[in-house]
């Protein structure tokens, strides 16, 4: 398969000399959705904010298809096919529906009349309230506007930071459910999950990053039925399951600590 | 007496209105309280004195002039001139030191906006003196508009109605600009959210540029009104620089409608307090009202809602 996204040994931080992602590597391949787990403070969202080139790369490249975009400004990445979808505030709030949109159409030069119908059709809550300002959206219309902006030009890899963050569990299925409309449609999918049990059941890869590192990579259903992971993250009991070879060999991720 | 002193109010308004809209999208996409912005008004008014002068030496004014206006093309090529040189001035100041602070933070961003005002403050005393100037010598016969028996009467000079239609024009344009074009879009954009609208396609580079310019515009189109009304004085950006930021506060940070109200509020302000305690005080009233507002309204009128 080839791949739509590498990165490479990639360190990045907010403060120069104090890395949080610490060397991390992961490939994802053409047409996949990889979801990226791992406890709180494990650099997860510092990892996606560093190849969306909002946080400073320190070592390491980043390949979009076979190009090298590591360090490349943020705001030049989306008209290159690689967007992003922040977990939080992640519409223009003082602007329309509708205003958004046009907005993402015409900075990435998209023929609004084309695209627009289209997107309203994928998401129809967003046509009905086109006209309302986006900050007055529900925060499960918010995500779909966010996701909607993104593909506004469909990205090669969409990227997309806890993307079922502050939803409904009804909701969290109406967006993954669009995720998987979005796979269907050609585009790769990476993103960061703490539920991981919907995570898993959406994505065809995950990796789970530790202390800045991946230290397990593995199909989704390996580490569904991977005891360490069902035990850490599921909530279920170890028994009666085995460890992944590479997870065995892993240090012991960190239990869940409260976000700072 | 009353009719005049609304009518008083709202000429002078409208020029902290224009001058108030630079300082407010300035704060909201830049990110700092630029205190150099009265002196882009300042600038803004003497450019345009300088290309007066120098149509004035090329072939004279008077043919010219639009009666009953004070004032003909040369002025309005001279303001056009004016609006330019302003935003290069702007521009100028952004490229040699506010760009290489603004990695700094806001508080290093408004001591060097300071030391900004200082300097090009002096450096028009040193070109044109402390001496008060004016666009026309000619006095300007204020029109009756009303008579007295309705409300007191209302005067208005041609050209204080020629500054308060234009003010109206501007701010229509820059909210057609602001809401229907993609800059003006990606304007709103930066000011509600920087990181998004990086990660959205925006330059940010390109759309601070552009808020210089379009900030030190209005504070030249404000400089002209305000020479063209009152008169011209190297302090005079110094001067209009609380009441600017009065109306901006008033009106709710990063607001432009807000920032248009808070200048006309600010300016009818002034005006009663001239009528009833006296000219000294006129800037302590703009601030009583100021704080009475806040007290009720801490985000100011038409704060914009996230």
């Amino acid at each position: 398969m080839m791949a739509a996204l590498t990165i490479e040994h990639l360190e990045a931080g907010y403060e120069p000399g104090l890395p949080i992602v610490k060397g991390a590597s992961l490939t994802v391949g053409q047409g996949e959705i990889v979801a990226i787990l791992g406890p709180n403070g494990a650099g997860k969202s510092t990892l996606v904010k560093a190849v969306a080139g909002l946080v400073a790369i320190s070592a390491g490249r980043v390949l979009l298809g076979t190009e090298d975009i590591t360090c490349t400004p943020a705001h030049q990445l989306c008209g290159r096919g690689l967007a992003f979808v922040p977990q939080s505030e992640n519409v223009f709030a003082n602007l329309t529906v509708a205003e958004n949109l046009e907005l993402a159409a015409a900075l990435q030069k998209v023929e609004r009349r084309e695209r627009l119908p289209a997107l309203y059709a994928m998401f129809p809550d967003l046509a009905r309230q086109r006209g309302l300002l986006a900050g007055r959206l529900s925060g499960g219309q918010r995500q779909m506007l966010a996701i909607a902006r993104a593909l506004i030009r469909l990205p090669q890899v969409l990227m997309l930071d806890e993307p079922s963050a502050g939803l409904s569990p009804r909701l969290v299925a109406e967006v993954f459910a669009k995720l998987r409309e979005i796979r269907a449609s050609g585009v790769t999918v990476l993103l960061v999950e703490q539920n991981v049990k919907a995570a898993l059941a959406l994505a065809d890869r995950a990796a789970v990053l530790v202390e800045g590192r991946e230290r397990v990579v593995g199909s989704a259903a390996e580490l569904m039925a991977d005891a360490r992971i069902a035990e850490l993250y599921l909530g279920r009991h170890a028994v009666g399951r085995q460890a992944s070879p590479q997870f065995a060999q892993a240090p012991v991720p960190k239990p869940l600590k409260p976000a700072p | 007496m009353m009719l005049q002193v609304i009518a008083d109010g709202l000429i002078v308004g409208s020029v902290i209105s224009l001058g108030a809209i630079g300082l407010t999208i300035t704060f909201s996409i830049l990110r700092f309280s630029n205190f150099g912005h009265g002196e882009l008004l300042a600038w803004g008014a003497y450019i345009a004195l300088s290309a007066l002068a120098w149509f004035a030496a090329a072939g004279g004014t008077e043919a010219s002039r639009f009666a009953p206006l004070s004032f003909g093309w040369p002025l309005v090529f001279a303001l056009l001139g004016a609006m330019a040189g302003t935003a290069a001035l702007a521009l100028a100041l952004d490229w040699a030191l506010f760009k290489r602070l603004r990695s700094q933070g806001a508080i290093t961003l408004v001591i060097a906006s300071f030391g900004a005002a200082l300097a090009t403050r002096n450096l028009l005393f040193y070109f044109y003196g402390g001496i008060p100037q004016y666009y026309s010598v000619d006095l300007q016969i204020a029109v009756p508009l009303l008579p007295r028996s309705v409300m007191g009467g209302l005067r208005v000079t041609p050209d204080q109605l020629f500054a308060l239609a234009l003010t109206v024009v501007t701010v229509t344009g820059l909210h057609l600009f602001m809401s229907r074009s993609t800059l003006g879009r990606a304007m709103r954009a930066t000011s509600h959210n920087p990181q998004l609208a990086r990660i959205s396609g925006i330059d940010p580079e390109r759309v601070m540029r552009a808020t210089w310019v379009i900030g030190a515009m209005l504070a030249a189109l404000a400089g002209v009104f305000a020479g063209l009304t009152v008169q011209l004085r190297p302090t005079m950006g110094l001067d209009l620089l609380l009441p600017l930021f009065a109306a901006a506060i008033l009106g709710g940070i990063g607001s432009v409608w807000g920032a248009v109200i808070g200048g006309l509020i600010v300016g009818l302000a002034e005006s009663f307090a001239v009528m009833w305690i006296g000219a000294e005080y006129r800037s302590a009233a703009a601030f009583a009202v100021l704080i009475a507002i806040l007290l009720v309204r801490p985000t100011g009128l038409f704060a914009e809602k996230a």
